[in-house]
């Protein structure tokens, strides 16, 4: 509708309307009967007029629109004469998140979780003050036909100021011309995969991911890629979706052709009731990882497929002296020498032993008296092979009393299954064949007990692959509290409970303030 | 290796189709942000429409998830009715991205937003979110001013004729019919608002503008320090100052407002409360727009002591 049409359409009729109407009720005594009647007859012969108007007057515009087929109409507000276009009316909406914290761990030092691959972004975060991710989104329909993104997440890690490109995506608009429900999203993406991936992590109920996101996604999933997504025609709640993707974020890396990944999944949900609602989700993610750095290796996009390429010629190289294997290798942490000096070998029989591993089974690394490198190997090795994640989500909402901004409970849970079937390699010689699976999961709750107050119990909990030989299962329980201000901010104090190493619990307490700035936030489901 | 989630994917496909509904049948799909836009959209549609709000009388429509079921339901709307000025502005462009067809979106024809047609007031002259949660497009509540519900039930007959011209004949009779009772019912409505005007009223939140600013009502206070915010100790021992020197004759809140501190400020002034109905379910009494107006009229004369 054309602002200028409506407000003339306006202007006609509010006038008549504000006439006819209250005149006598400004007045103390109530009007005679014939006095209604005629205002009564002064409406209808108004409105009579008013509506045929406004059928040719939407007949034009809708016919011009339609062959126009532009942009939405910017403005809500008649524009004034005098205004001039510029390009500064047309910027995107801009949006800032804040995220800063106070945490306090009674376990010192990296904390690793043993019989998995953590990435910086499932590092425990720093202790003491420190910033959070902090984010800039730019968000705005391109033209009638796509919607584009752009998040920058800026973070600190070991001093160093990190600029990291979160999202940066397109997406087709309805009117794009695709069939109804059907969109198309490419770039990079926050994809769809469980509950929490396809969202920021400020917009979490805990100030921390949980376990399985920390391991098997490093917090979020990425990539570079396309997803589209298809919302069926259907009373009930149904949408589907798939992707292709290019393989260099985990649980992927050094992708060989960018194309190494894809995903299907699958969603429905809906009401129970007037005051409860529901949603489940199955989910499949799979492609290979060539040389999938673990420990303190940097998961950052890129990066991989350099750290690849050493491993790559090394292997390649296998037949070549293990002088040059060593050189290769220099920069990995668990590099060739100290292979030489735990086992003792010399460096031909660790070449030997690197060849017979390649095809070796899971017994021949039980002949060597390792203990812990059992666990070493699959938390500090490089995975090589292919790798697929099952997911499974669910979130029921409940507002007790309808009005979900005064009470609300939330459960939420997500079950993750990694199979794996490749080879963990830690430096040139201790290499161990898997084909087997891990699982992890999480379950929480959070209720609004009053319209700013918040309190939120999680439990998550691992287990490691069967070769991995822990014999103990990874948990973390939490506890939070959140107060929010507005829908603008919010600050959270978190307990964690966490025994991620057998015996090691390390009691953890975050004090977390989230604030955004600008652009609404959306209230996802 | 790849078959697996390719039959997943197909599984899931399937899944969902086995969900889909029988092919709908050719009535017009009508979704309405909130429950007073559902009301007036079922006086013109009448039965050839299929009518779904996605708020209820108790729910706070600008606080509201994108959750599921809504959906389900803009992927096959035919026509939006919401309020507009930024209440649904949480949720509402998320559905309409992530699933609504075409012609619902903004400007076209099925895209109706009753602040769009109507005078808004209370439109804010700076915009700080140090102010609360503003709108910048004013006031939503546009529906408590009954001079405005035949303006937006005639613009949505005109794009009712135009989404479905077979059904425009019993678009417009049922108009018409619509049109002549409300005419009369606002006649004696503004009869008995007459009696009412001046009557001063603290009120929870800032909903009430269109109400007041018609039946000529004053409000002396909010409860909320500003919109949205939650009433504080502090912002309520002004306001019971206030009262105490000059005391309001009633206090006003919707279903929707916590009642704590009205009751507090009630139990310290004897100022008696009124829960209002606010919208189309929001009481009892209020089952369409006609008993809305006439229920929220009785509640006042029933603390002002007028008949």
């Amino acid at each position: 509708m054309h602002p200028i049409a409506r407000f003339a359409r306006a202007a006609i009729a509010a006038p008549a309307l504000a006439l006819a109407l209250p005149a006598a009720a400004q007045t103390e005594t109530a009007p005679s009967a014939a006095e209604l009647a005629a205002e009564i007859e002064a409406l209808k012969s108004e409105y009579e007029t008013r509506i045929q108007a406004l059928e040719s007057q939407l007949g034009d515009l809708e016919a011009k629109s339609e062959a126009e087929a532009a942009a939405p109409p910017p403005a809500q507000a008649p524009a004034p004469a005098s205004r001039t276009a510029s390009d500064n009316a047309f910027n995107p909406a801009i949006g800032v998140v804040l995220d800063g914290r106070l945490a306090n761990y009674s376990e010192d030092g990296p904390v690793e979780i043993p019989g998995f691959q953590v990435g910086h972004h499932g590092e425990r975060g720093g202790e003491g003050f420190a910033l959070g991710h902090s984010e800039i989104v730019m968000s705005s329909n391109v033209d009638d036909k796509f919607f584009g993104n752009l998040t920058l997440g800026l973070g600190s890690h070991d001093g160093a100021t990190e600029l990291e490109i979160e999202e940066a995506f397109i997406q087709t608009l309805p009117g794009a011309g695709l069939p109804d429900g059907l969109r198309i999203k490419a770039g990079r993406a926050l994809w769809t995969f469980g509950y929490l991936n396809e969202l920021h992590a400020h917009a979490d109920d805990f100030a921390d991911r949980p376990l399985p996101y920390r391991t098997y996604l490093d917090g979020h999933y990425n990539d570079d890629g396309a997803e589209f997504a298809w919302v069926l025609p259907s009373d009930l709640y149904a949408e589907i979706g798939g992707g292709a993707f290019r393989g260099d974020d985990t649980p992927f890396a050094g992708s060989k052709n960018g194309l190494g990944a894809w995903s299907a999944w699958a969603r429905l949900g809906g009401d129970i009731g007037r005051n409860s609602s529901w949603r489940i989700g199955g989910y499949v993610l799979t492609g290979e990882a060539t040389g999938r750095g673990g420990g303190h290796d940097d998961h950052g996009h890129g990066e991989n497929g350099e750290d690849e390429h050493g491993h790559d010629e090394c292997e390649e190289e296998n037949g070549h002296g293990a002088d040059e294997c060593e050189e290769e290798n220099g920069e990995d942490e668990h590099g060739h020498d100290e292979c030489e000096e735990e086992h003792g070998h010399g460096a031909d029989e660790c070449e030997e032993e690197n060849g017979e591993d390649e095809h070796g089974e899971e017994e021949r690394e039980h002949d060597h008296d390792h203990g812990d490198d059992f666990a070493e190997v699959f938390s500090g090795g490089a995975f090589t092979g292919d790798t697929r994640l099952w997911g499974v989500d669910f979130r029921y909402i409940w507002a007790p009393t309808g009005n979900a901004r005064e009470s609300e409970l939330i459960l939420q849970g997500e079950y993750f299954r990694s199979d794996e079937d490749g080879t963990y390699e830690l430096g040139t010689v201790d290499s161990h064949r898997l084909d087997g699976s891990s699982w992890g999961w999480y379950a929480q709750a959070v209720y609004r007990f009053m319209p700013r107050w918040r309190i939120g119990a999680r439990y998550a909990r691992l287990h490691p692959p069967s070769a991995a030989r822990l014999g103990h299962d990874p948990w973390a329980a939490s506890l939070m509290a959140d107060w929010t201000n507005s829908e603008f901010g919010r600050i959270r104090l978190q307990y964690n409970r966490e025994e991620l190493s057998a015996g090691a619990t390390d009691n953890q307490f975050l004090l977390q303030y989230v604030m955004s700035l600008g652009a609404h936030a959306a209230h996802t489901f | 290796m790849k078959l697996i989630p390719a039959a997943a994917l197909a599984a899931a496909a399937g899944l969902a189709w086995a969900a889909v509904a029988p092919p709908a049948a050719a009535q017009v799909r009508i979704f309405a942000c909130e429950p007073e836009w559902a009301a007036l959209a079922e006086e013109i549609a009448g039965e050839d429409a299929d009518v779904w709000s996605a708020t209820h009388g108790r729910e706070d429509a600008h606080y509201v998830r994108a959750r599921p079921s809504l959906l389900a339901r803009v992927r096959r709307a035919d026509l939006l009715i919401c309020a507009g000025a930024d209440l649904e502005v949480g949720w509402l462009p998320v559905l309409l991205q992530r699933g609504a067809p075409a012609g619902v979106q903004p400007g076209r024809t099925g895209h109706l937003m009753a602040a769009d047609h109507v005078e808004v007031l209370d439109r804010p002259e700076t915009l700080d979110r140090a102010q609360g949660d503003l709108h910048p497009g004013g006031n939503p509540h546009v529906h408590l001013d009954p001079r405005n519900i035949p303006i937006i039930a005639a613009e949505l007959t005109a794009r009712l004729a135009r989404i479905d011209p077979a059904g425009a004949e019993g678009y417009r009779a049922r108009l018409a019919a619509f049109r002549d009772r409300w005419a009369a019912a606002l006649a004696g409505w503004s009869a008995r608002a007459a009696r009412l005007a001046g009557m001063t009223a603290v009120v929870h939140h800032e909903a009430w503008i269109y109400l007041f600013d018609w039946a000529g009502l004053v409000r002396a206070a909010a409860l909320e320090p500003l919109p949205s915010v939650p009433p504080t100790p502090g912002h309520l021992r002004t306001v019971l100052q206030r009262m105490e020197q000059s005391p309001a004759e009633v206090i006003v809140r919707s279903p929707l407002a916590p009642t704590d501190a009205a009751e507090w400020l009630s139990g310290k002034t004897g100022i008696p409360i009124v829960e209002l109905p606010f919208t189309v379910g929001g009481s009892e009494e209020a089952s369409d727009l006609f008993s809305l107006f006439d229920s929220t009229l009785a509640l006042l004369e029933g603390v002002s002591g007028s008949p």
